[in-house]
């Protein structure tokens, strides 16, 4: 299943414009990782017989469903569509390249320092670590559950955020959700913006981090405000890594923890594509629609 | 004579779809009875895939699976080459499946409320409570007309069709090469 995080960190400020809207903090390097969870699975010591295993492809599967034919189509259309149409877009032949270049980082960098600290570290601590981080970034999920109104989902995070930074030992446990049944409700700018119907634009294919598009690049930006992880000029009363180098530390960190808890994901993803460009920009897009309507 | 009731009796029970008041009870009794065949240390992983699938089988609807992801070109082709298309499709569908729900194989699954949007549809959320994350699992049933019985036809991960992926991939993938290079790419 695929799992999108993001690193921003605000090198400069410059004026961007987007849709004649000019946006601030601009000229951030992204890293955005598709992590994967795996598990271990032990080989086998029993045999069990072939006859009560056998699973075949059965012709009649075949054969009945010539009983649908007719109403097939009409059946379900309305379920699902056809992509008759190829959209231009000027960064096709840029996202897969990048995909490429993001696809080899994975395989060849992250996963193999994953799994050493996959090694290295307690299942238990690295959850820890996820949940403290998870917590920390409360005031994105915060800001745009409040700009989405969605007034139920604020009050459940604030109690998530208090319950969890008091009794949760600064958001290492999530009593929140053990005890109280309060789960977390992740919105970002992107999905703020998604809600009120503004497009999602181009595809984007992020260096390191994978597929993103116009609306949610814009909605990263503004979520680096509100995140106490990511360092922006003039804010650093408010945040926790005082420059570049400290920010880049914090995620680099992010990453690894959150991928050696989804080792072998990627991998079982990618075993699904035709083509990994199209079939990440697919997934993503279908995913950001499906968390934009809830 | 007892024993060719029992026999009866079970093929007939492993071999029906679903009715719609059961929905929720089989499919809950199906998914955990996977999970707990994919945490069972003493199977190969092989053997663990046609287990689980063989619990499976009666509720997904392959053919139907295997048309859809096709789209208009399904109408284009021979019945030889319906066939090769859906058993590749099917084999494909299962691994997929299978490799999936092997990666949450530690987890907690909750199968929650069902809806109907239509007449003929019918949807069953599933929760894989995970590490960190909560993940949903939604299995997507459509009735039969002639039998009444539901059969899941697509099965969408955190907000992702399977179905439709494999329909747009295939789509792209026959805009540029032919229906033979496809049924190899499975």
């Amino acid at each position: 299943m695929l799992h999108l995080d993001y690193i921003i960190i605000v090198v400069q400020s410059r004026n961007i414009y987007f849709r004649g809207v000019s946006i601030k903090p601009i000229f951030i390097f992204f890293i955005i990782v598709l992590s994967f969870q795996g598990c271990s699975n032990k080989q086998p010591e029993v045999m069990i017989k072939e006859t009560i295993l056998q699973g075949k492809i059965s012709d009649k599967n075949v054969s009945s469903s010539d009983e649908f034919s007719d109403e097939f189509e009409d059946e379900f259309s309305d379920d699902f569509t056809d992509e008759t149409k190829s959209h231009y877009n000027p960064f096709d032949a840029y996202n897969l390249l990048m995909t490429s270049i993001n696809d080899d980082m994975i395989i060849h960098v992250i996963n193999p320092i994953s799994k050493v600290y996959d090694a290295t570290l307690p299942q238990q601590v690295r959850i820890g670590i996820s949940n403290a981080i998870h917590n920390i970034k409360f005031p994105i999920r915060f800001t745009n559950n409040l700009l989405q109104g969605k007034f139920q989902n604020v009050s459940e995070e604030l109690g998530r955020f208090l319950i969890n930074s008091t009794f949760g030992l600064a958001g290492f446990m999530d009593p929140a959700k053990e005890y109280k049944g309060l789960l977390p409700h992740d919105e970002d700018f992107g999905q703020t913006l998604g809600f009120y119907d503004v497009e999602p634009g181009y595809h984007i294919v992020l260096p390191f981090l994978g597929p993103s598009n116009v609306r949610d690049l814009v909605g990263i930006a503004v979520d680096a405000y509100a995140s106490p992880l990511v360092n922006v000029r003039g804010l650093e009363n408010y945040k926790i890594p005082q420059n570049f180098v400290q920010s880049a530390g914090v995620y680099t960190g992010y990453i690894i923890n959150e991928n050696s808890l989804k080792l072998g994901q990627y991998e079982s993803l990618k075993k699904d594509a035709l083509g990994l460009y199209p079939f990440l920009r697919d997934i993503y897009e279908q995913k950001r629609v499906t968390e934009i309507e809830e | 004579m007892l024993k060719t009731i029992c026999i009866v009796l079970l093929m007939s029970i492993s071999s029906q779809a679903i009715v719609e008041s059961q929905i929720q009870k089989v499919m809950d009794k199906k998914v955990h009875q996977v999970l707990n065949i994919l945490k069972n240390k003493s199977l190969s992983q092989k053997q663990k895939e046609k287990k689980s699938t063989l619990v499976m089988d009666s509720v997904f609807d392959y053919a139907t699976m295997s048309k859809i992801s096709l789209g208009k070109k399904w109408k284009t082709l021979s019945a030889t080459e319906k066939k090769q298309f859906t058993n590749a499709f099917e084999k494909k569908i299962k691994h997929s499946y299978i490799d999936k729900l092997r990666l949450y194989n530690n987890q907690k699954v909750k199968i929650m409320a069902l809806k109907k949007p239509k007449n003929t549809r019918i949807t069953l959320e599933n929760e894989i409570i995970g590490k960190t994350d909560t993940y949903k699992v939604l299995y997507l049933f459509y009735k039969k007309k002639k039998t009444s019985q539901w059969y899941i036809y697509d099965v969408k991960l955190a907000g992702v069709s399977i179905i439709q992926t494999y329909r747009k991939q295939f789509t792209s993938f026959l805009k540029t090469k032919s229906f033979k290079e496809l049924v190899n790419s499975l």
